[in-house]
């Protein structure tokens, strides 16, 4: 393999980091703060890129579509939160892990119902190509890695200056003390979940250019979101951020080398790190964390 | 051998019915075949999360397993279908003793996660590595090539039809016997409280790796009948997006019980029969039913209607419990 396929490859990896880190932030917040695993992340995923795809073609915009994501998603989120998964906080995993799997198994139908089955093509709202380093790369890609570094910047500013943002924080420590602080952590629940399955939804409606628009995306970015967690370690922000990184290399330059490595490859990283090093690289053994007690 | 055939009641019943609505409904061949077919895939699947309590996202993984062991034997090596099956029955076993040590320590979430990886892997390994073996995404076709077997020629459908019911009845009358017996039990008590059993003096991580390596077979069985029915196989068979439906038919039908998993198979094959035919697919309809079933009828449909029988009858539930943990603390 030359080095001109190497780096156009690595950039391209870094556009798939940041839509990777957006989707799996959910997931890793959700395991961390609410102790539940949460499979329908990816109904706003896909509910995303579909109402990207919507408002480009109803009304051309596609900063609309992005904005209309991340509503949509946000709202069907805190549908799903106060409706749904309130009643599953702590119960043993394994139920919420079924109960959040029906639920994405429902937004798929949903999904199949409205908008049919046939994959729907976005084209990417900006063409222009900017040359780095020798390499012709898309504007549009630099603007997903670009927005994903804003997003993670943001969110560290709100974790550690905000009141709500150290009590998600301290939520995670122990959610009882925190509940015994006279915080409410039922509030801070549904906060957060609002805004991981708004950043899903961006995610869902930036990828949307990027790949087939369909009912079943969300399967794959399904695994390969689980697959982020974990490397990053469960419940850990920057863990997500530099395992993403890694994945979207993963992903990219392995299929580079050879094209199917970019849909096996995560599935080997995770394969071995389940294996060898469960807590994932920022996870803190505990209670948790890792294996059975 | 009185407890072998007491095990048998239930699931000659069963087969009545089969055979009745193979003459009731006799359009319907291949909804039955699929049936018995899907119920022996469901009760393994129902062995790891109804008796021991594990969810798995890769089962179509050892589904494929037992149907490429079939269909490589038949494609490139034999003839007789029978060899084939029992070669996906040890490729089975083969798998869940390998796999299982170094899966069943995981804790819940991470078992599931590890088997979907698994399955992607597999089914990598069959579809792009193994390419000159099995072809890839064409597929294997072998129809033509295979024999019949004494008495029966099971490339007829009507004929295959007996087959599958006979291995159906034989699964299910050793899952019935497998559920009364200390195995059954043990499972389910591992499910309860592990530590508890720990403590007993049980082995638990040897009754969990037997409970994985007969998922695993089970699995491999219903993925060779897969095989034999269609005499072809390719990879959509066994495809990771699959694994949904054998969890959701588990959990329909009412996990950690004998025919559950039969009413399951029969409750999600019929929603999809029905529901692909009005609207574009089943996954709203399965989805909806299980959120129902997780929240109102945890016991699945299978489980509360036994539970209706049971308090009819005034037969005591769990019997076999009681007297083992009596005997367990006599001794």
């Amino acid at each position: 393999m030359n080095i001109d396929l190497l780096l156009p490859a690595i950039f391209f990896g870094l556009s798939v980091s940041g839509i990777l880190f957006l989707v799996s932030l959910g997931i890793s917040i959700g395991f961390g703060l609410m102790r539940i695993i949460n499979m329908e992340q990816m109904v706003y995923y896909t509910f995303g890129a579909y109402m990207a795809y919507t408002m480009v073609s109803v009304t051309g915009s596609f900063l609309l579509g992005i904005i209309a994501g991340i509503l949509v998603a946000a709202f069907l989120g805190f549908l799903v939160e106060t409706q749904l998964l309130r009643r599953v906080y702590g119960k043993e995993l394994m139920f919420t892990m079924v109960v959040t799997f029906s639920v994405f198994l429902i937004g798929i139908g949903i999904i199949q119902y409205t908008w049919g089955l046939d994959p729907k093509p976005v084209s990417s709202p900006i063409h222009t190509m900017i040359p780095i380093l020798g390499v012709q790369m898309p504007l549009y890609r630099l603007f997903i890695i670009a927005t994903a570094l804003v997003v993670y910047v943001l969110i560290q500013i709100m974790l550690n200056k905000t009141i709500i943002g150290k009590a998600i924080r301290a939520g995670i420590e122990n959610p009882d003390q925190v509940q015994g602080l006279g915080i409410n952590i039922r509030r801070i629940f549904t906060v957060t979940f609002v805004v991981a399955s708004g950043l899903a939804g961006l995610g869902g409606s930036l990828n949307a250019p990027l790949t087939m628009t369909g009912p079943y995306m969300g399967f794959d970015m399904l695994l390969f979101a689980f697959i982020t967690v974990i490397l990053g370690g469960l419940g850990s922000i920057k863990g997500t951020l530099v395992s993403a990184l890694i994945m979207g290399q993963v992903i990219s330059v392995g299929g580079t080398i050879w094209s199917p490595l970019a849909f096996v490859a995560p599935f080997i990283v995770m394969f071995c790190v389940i294996l060898w090093r469960p807590t994932g690289l920022f996870g803190v053994a505990g209670k948790a964390f890792g294996f059975q007690e | 051998m009185t407890r072998l055939i007491k095990a048998s009641y239930g699931p000659l019943v069963l087969v009545f019915f089969f055979l009745m609505a193979r003459y009731i409904f006799p359009n319907k061949m291949t909804f039955i075949i699929e049936l018995a077919i899907f119920s022996i895939y469901v009760m393994g699947n129902n062995i790891l999360y109804g008796y021991l309590g594990m969810v798995s996202f890769g089962q179509p993984f050892y589904l494929g397993v037992g149907a490429y062991a079939t269909a490589i034997y038949l494609a490139h090596i034999g003839a007789n279908p029978l060899i084939g099956m029992l070669l996906s029955l040890a490729m089975g076993l083969v798998v869940g003793l390998i796999l299982g040590p170094a899966f069943i320590r995981l804790r819940g979430d991470y078992f599931a996660l590890i088997n979907a990886a698994t399955c992607a892997i597999g089914m990598f390994t069959i579809e792009k590595l193994l390419l000159p073996i099995t072809r890839g995404d064409d597929g294997l076709w072998y129809r033509s090539r295979m024999s019949q077997i004494p008495f029966l020629d099971i490339r007829m459908p009507d004929k295959f039809f007996v087959f599958a019911l006979a291995i159906f009845l034989i699964v299910l009358i050793l899952y019935n016997f497998m559920d009364k017996s200390a195995l059954g039990v043990s499972f389910r008590a591992i499910k309860d409280n592990e530590n508890k059993m720990k403590f007993l003096g049980y082995d638990t991580f040897k009754i969990r790796w037997i409970g994985f390596s007969l998922a695993s077979i089970l699995s491999a069985l219903a993925g060779s009948l897969y095989a034999i029915n269609f005499g072809f196989v390719n990879p959509s068979l066994a495809e990771p997006h699959r694994a949904a439906e054998v969890l959701v038919a588990t959990l329909i039908g009412g996990a950690g019980t004998v025919f559950g998993p039969f009413f399951g198979t029969l409750a999600f094959l019929g929603i999809k029969d029905l529901v692909s035919r009005y609207i574009a697919h089943w996954e709203l309809a399965v989805g909806i039913l299980t959120l129902l079933v997780l929240f109102r009828f945890s016991k699945g449909i299978w489980g509360n209607t036994e539970a209706i029988i049971n308090e009819k009858i005034g037969r005591k539930k769990n019997r076999t419990m009681e007297k083992l943990l009596t005997d367990k603390a006599a001794t």
